[in-house]
């Protein structure tokens, strides 16, 4: 006979401000079965958990039902109590009178009378609970990183650095991401190429990471300790080993007028290319688009020309498989942009803005690379439509993010501050000229930071207008903006010569395509979810997988370097076990009546069924039935629902216990 | 001026957000509606601030003052809103609110003008132009406004001298006495 | 030409009298388009701006009444003015949405609400309905050489949501109209803005200001004429051109033409019967030199007599 204990938490006031614990610990402890139950304020605190040690013991409990969170909370807390009171920890279950009670109701009666009932049908289930013994499975000790910008190259160098391999996959040709194409960087004002190249470098060389550019995640299988990784490498035409990187095919190239898409297309590229001059690996790229031996079957000049003989026209897309144990995600950001949308689409464009139309208004980046000592002006800032040096200069904040209406409603994060130094750098290079910045109001915590954006105006004179824009247009060679500044309560109409949006940070593109490989979670703006927001903040909710830069939210570089180097550390955690456990929620098969249709195989999307023979002693083949391998099992279930023949049952989620369940309803 | 919490009436903000079935709140005070606004340059308060005296209960000032009347009703600013604050609608409201109270506010040509535009219709069920000018500029002591427009009008056919009245006027005086029934019942607002 | 496109139609109270011309081209070309137009028996004023200025209550019920006028009529809605346009779908909108607004205006109707016909601009039964191609198979005088500034105003596209007859801040839809008759649309700077029809009888000075922008930039564009789908901002643009121009000492001579006058000029219909001469700024000077018109007839045109 089973002596059930239930242990009923208050939550701090965010279950007993809907839900009358104490009512419900008295109910339940009338039900058959239940020996002992009790409530607390804080049952996952210190003194809550020897509450529920000391009651084991005293009160020689056998099973456990706690009445608290969801079990994704505190699961793994209670169990490991239980256990350290000498049970097994698969007798501890977790009925959730909080994200299915509490939180959702209002009416404090009915929410009781509801607690009561989902405490009883766990008090119900946990009576059909079973010994479960531990599952152990390998860690393969190597890791997959996917991106190469600042944060994909930290954690791969971090994972690399310790010892073990990192596979490195970026989807551009070259490594570097956005940091690469920034001019400086606040609040110190060095130059993004100084420091950002030889890390780029460093990545290259570091016999440990193996770097696949112009590359992407075609498939993931598998589980924490053991993925399968299928990459696809894209034809590049040109070989990587041949190329010695020398650029010649690059100077004959005829194709001169391509815009380059690392230069926000204000530069112009040849069809083979390397994105810019410091990109790792130094390999070009023919973009088969563009290329005339590929429109036409005509030129071949750069294979021609090509000393090493590592022009391949016929290169195809390749497939490679890697075995990984942990994948970390860092697949940065996109920027918004103001151009018309799709009808029907969540995110709108800035119509009162000519939607994009107006080629004197660009964005931040673009002035970035038009700041960049290596970007397509030299340094120079030259308005597109001209190539005049502008001298009226609005910078306007703000732009998408912040825009309900628009259907981004969060703060960027980074834009305060690098408009701040966008009319620094302005300043510096056009003396004669006057920056003006539309903004609503300047966020700048961080370090140096709001001394940083202090400067801006006390030394280098930009003149900040706290107002929106209305509406921007052309008027001959100047744009008009029409804004406003609410704190004299005026409009403020400025004709610029070249106007700067701060958009708004959008996932990279796909960024929900990619979650559906890997199996992880994000939000409405396709931003990925880590597991907890404040205490598990690299990882993801699905074992194994971690996350680090702007993938996950908007960040700057400090931050997106620290949550790098923080999902490296996980990983290596990870990593230093030579087994891992893994909860034993796994299928079995009754073999004695398995027909051995393998429905269930056919329905496996771990591909964790095997067909098992069952012979006689004299090795007679008796039938052929399925096998589940529990080190790969994920413990869905839908082999449990196939099962023509109900052979299938699922540890810890049996029929038996979930119609106890249903009957103590 | 200074605001204190005596003088800070934020329930009349409920009032404002039922009549105009938007939030008033939710505003952050970005001054987008007021940089776009063809009418600001005339008002006393620019529509951010009479927002934000709303948010801070100082609805007095707004309903005495002129920035409500000087509204076109364009909604340039509903539109470009990035916040989704539907400022037109709620300048409606703060308008019906004001004139409820019978007109506190020193904007009186246009309360005048509307309360023709609204005698009319329930005189005549539509609007005629020339009438209304005429009555206007009676009541307005502006004989002479606009003078030169007239006869050109007229010689354009663009000035009716007569017209004729909607068979079912009775239906309108209805509607008009069901709604001041309905008012007088506290049936609606 | 026939068609099957029928319409009950709103004309609204200006063109009943300033906008007689808008009244009388859209009756006529309907007619030369084949477009079924049946006017809405003693329909009421839609209460306008200055009805939901201060008693949205009054604006709801007075747009429910015309709608319930307007289902007895065979086919959607067509609405000539911009402003009775916003009003009627705006009172479709938010009785459609708020429950609480839809019972009080049940009360004062004293009878079920009757929402569902489809309201429509002018604009939108050329474009889409009739259609582009349909509309320029009916040309028969292309008014090639005419470059003409397209101004929607403020209420034609607003709120955002809910006329939903074209994108709030880059809308296309009369220029596509007047392009698909032959004429050249200029690309300026006010095409949305407002013209502060709301203070014409109580405030002039201020649509003296905003109107002589909106004239302005038509003319710095290069604009011949400006085409609109509304009699209030033609009641500012034409009628109180000679005195902005006064105020400002400046010269704008632009003729100001409903849509329906041009593209009736541009399927054949006489001056005459599209109330050429009712407009203030003679458009006759111009449509001779663009040989829109033939000269000889320029001096009987002058004179010709506004609205019957």
């Amino acid at each position: 006979m089973s002596r059930i204990g239930v242990f009923i938490c208050h939550c701090g006031e965010n279950i007993s401000r809907t839900v009358d614990v104490e009512r419900v610990a008295r109910e339940v402890g009338l039900l058959p079965g239940v020996s002992f139950s009790t409530d607390y304020k804080y049952m996952c605190s210190d003194p809550g958990q020897n509450l529920l040690k000391n009651a084991i013991q005293e009160q020689k409990l056998t099973h456990i039902v706690v009445a608290a969170c969801s079990p994704r909370m505190h699961e793994k807390t209670f169990r490991k109590a239980v256990e350290a009171a000498g049970l097994n920890p698969f007798l501890c279950e977790m009925a959730n009178i909080r994200e299915h009670c509490s939180w959702v109701h209002e009416n404090k009666e009915e929410a009781t009378v509801k607690a009561v009932e989902i405490v009883g049908m766990m008090v119900e289930r946990i009576k059909k609970n079973r010994v479960l013994p531990g599952i152990t499975v390998p860690v393969t000790k190597r890791s997959l990183v996917i991106g190469g910008g600042i944060a994909g190259i930290q954690a791969a160098l971090d994972i690399a650095d310790c010892g073990h391999e990192v596979i490195l996959v970026e989807r551009e040709p070259s490594i570097g991401g956005h940091m690469a194409q920034l001019s400086e960087t606040f609040p110190t004002l060095d130059c993004s190429q100084c420091i950002m190249t030889p890390k780029m470098v460093d990545v290259a060389n570091h016999p440990k990471i193996t770097l696949h550019t112009f590359s992407e995640i075609e498939l993931v299988e598998g589980y924490i300790g053991n993925f399968q990784v299928t990459i696809k490498k894209k034809a590049r035409s040109v070989d990587e080993d041949k190329c010695t990187g020398c650029g010649v095919c690059m100077t004959k190239c005829p194709q001169k007028k391509i815009p380059n898409k690392f230069d926000q297309n204000i530069g112009l590229r040849t069809a083979i290319y390397v994105p810019f001059p410091q990109a790792v690996p130094n390999t070009p790229v023919i973009d088969r688009a563009n290329c005339t031996w590929f429109k036409t079957g005509k030129c071949g000049v750069c294979q021609k020309v090509c000393g090493p003989g590592a022009v391949d026209f016929e290169q195809e897309d390749r497939l490679i498989v890697e075995a990984v144990g942990a994948i970390v995600v860092a697949t940065g950001f996109d920027l918004y942009t103001i151009d018309e949308k799709p009808k029907g689409s969540a995110i709108k464009g800035y119509g009162e803005f000519g939607h994009g139309k107006i080629p004197d208004v660009i964005d931040g980046m673009t002035f970035e690379r038009l700041a960049s000592a290596s970007g397509p002006t030299g340094g120079k800032i030259l308005r597109p439509s001209d190539g005049k040096e502008p001298k009226q200069i609005v910078f306007i904040q703000c732009i998408g993010s912040r825009a309900r209406e628009k259907g981004i409603s969060y703060c960027s994060k980074v834009c305060c501050m690098y408009t701040a130094k966008h009319t620094m750098l302005y300043h510096h290079k056009v003396h004669d000229g006057q920056a003006y910045v539309f903004f609503m109001d300047a966020r700048t915590p961080g370090k140096s930071y709001d001394e940083f954006w202090r400067r801006s105006i006390e030394e280098e004179e930009a003149v900040y207008i706290r107002g929106m824009v209305s509406r921007l247009y052309q008027k001959g060679d100047k744009i008009v903006v029409m804004g406003s500044d609410i704190a004299v309560g005026v409009q403020v109409e400025i004709e610029a010569d070249m106007v700067v949006l701060a958009t708004a940070i959008q996932p990279q593109k796909g960024a929900d395509t990619l979650a559906q490989k890997l199996g992880i979670s994000y939000d409405k703006y396709h931003f990925y979810s880590e597991a907890h927001a404040k205490l598990r903040p690299v990882e993801c909710a699905t074992a194994g997988i971690y996350l680090a830069g702007a993938c996950q939210g908007p960040k700057d570089i400090p931050e997106t370097v620290s949550q790098a180097s923080a999902a490296a550390a996980k990983v290596m955690t990870l990593f230093s076990k030579d087994q891992l456990e893994r909860e034993p929620i796994v299928a079995r098969v009754r073999e004695a009546g398995c027909v051995g249709c393998l429905a269930c195989k056919k329905v496996c999307a771990y591909g964790a069924i095997e067909e098992k023979e069952i012979r006689d002693r004299q090795g007679n083949l008796i039938k052929t039935v399925a096998y589940v391998n529990p080190g790969v099992c994920a413990g869905c279930g839908t082999c449990q629902a196939t099962c023509p023949s109900k052979c299938v049952e699922l540890d810890g989620y049996t029929d038996e216990q979930i119609v106890a369940m249903i009957e103590a309803l | 001026m200074i605001i204190s919490q005596e003088t800070m009436d934020v329930d009349f903000v409920r009032k404002v957000e039922a009549l105009s079935d938007t939030s008033v709140r939710r505003c952050f005070q970005c001054g987008k509606c007021s940089a776009g606004c063809p009418m600001a340059t005339f008002m006393e308060h620019p529509p951010n601030r009479v927002v934000r005296l709303l948010q801070l209960g100082q609805w007095r000032r707004i309903i005495e003052g002129r920035s409500i009347w000087y509204c076109a009703s364009c909604e340039t600013c509903s539109t470009r809103c990035p916040n989704k604050v539907h400022l037109a609608s709620i300048m409606d409201a703060l308008r019906k609110l004001s004139w409820d109270a019978d007109g506190p506010s020193k904007e009186s040509y246009v309360q005048l003008a509307n309360k023709l535009f609204l005698q009319n219709i329930r005189t005549y069920g539509r609007q005629y132009e020339m009438r209304l000018a005429a009555v206007f500029n009676v009541k307005s002591g502006q004989f002479l406004k606009d003078l030169m427009l007239g006869p050109k009008l007229l010689a354009k056919g663009k000035l009716k001298m007569f017209h004729s009245k909607n068979k079912n006027l009775s239906e309108i005086e209805k509607i008009f006495s069901r709604i001041e029934e309905m008012r007088k019942n506290g049936k609606a607002l | 030409m026939t068609n099957d496109l029928k319409y009950s139609y709103y004309p609204g109270c200006s063109l009943h009298a300033s906008a007689g011309e808008y009244d009388l081209s859209t009756r006529e070309l309907f007619k030369h388009l084949g477009i079924g137009l049946t006017e809405i028996p003693d329909w009421f004023c839609c209460g306008a701006t200055p009805a939901h200025n201060v008693d949205e209550l009054l604006s709801l019920s007075l747009c429910a009444k015309n709608l319930e006028l307007a289902d007895s009529i065979e086919g959607d809605v067509a609405v000539a003015c911009a402003a009775c346009f916003s009003r009627l779908k705006t009172a479709q909108h938010i009785l459609g949405e708020n429950d609480v607004k839809r019972k009080q205006v049940e009360t004062a109707l004293d009878a079920p609400l009757k929402l569902d016909g489809n309201v429509k601009h002018l604009l939108e039964i050329l474009a889409k309905d009739l259609g582009l191609e349909r509309l320029a198979a009916s040309v028969n005088k292309p008014l090639t050489g005419l470059k003409v500034a397209c101004y929607y105003g403020c209420l034609l596209t607003r709120p955002t949501d809910v006329p939903n007859l074209d994108c709030a801040e880059a809308p296309t839809i009369m220029e596509k109209i007047i392009e698909a008759v032959g004429a050249e649309t200029v690309p300026w700077t006010h095409r949305l803005e407002c013209c502060g029809a709301n203070f014409t009888l109580s405030r002039p000075g201020v649509v003296i200001q905003l109107t002589n922008a909106i004239l302005d930039a038509a003319k710095a564009a290069g604009a011949d004429c400006i085409m609109v789908g509304c009699p209030l901002c033609h009641g500012n643009l034409d009628i109180r051109q000679k005195e902005i121009e006064k105020v400002y000492s400046t010269s704008y001579d632009l003729p100001v033409f409903y849509l329906t006058q041009l593209v009736g000029l541009s399927v054949g219909l006489s001056p005459e019967n599209l109330g050429l001469g009712a407009m203030i700024v003679s458009p006759f000077p111009l449509l001779t030199e663009k040989k829109l018109m033939e000269t000889s007839l320029l001096d009987s045109q002058v004179s010709l007599p506004g609205i019957r």
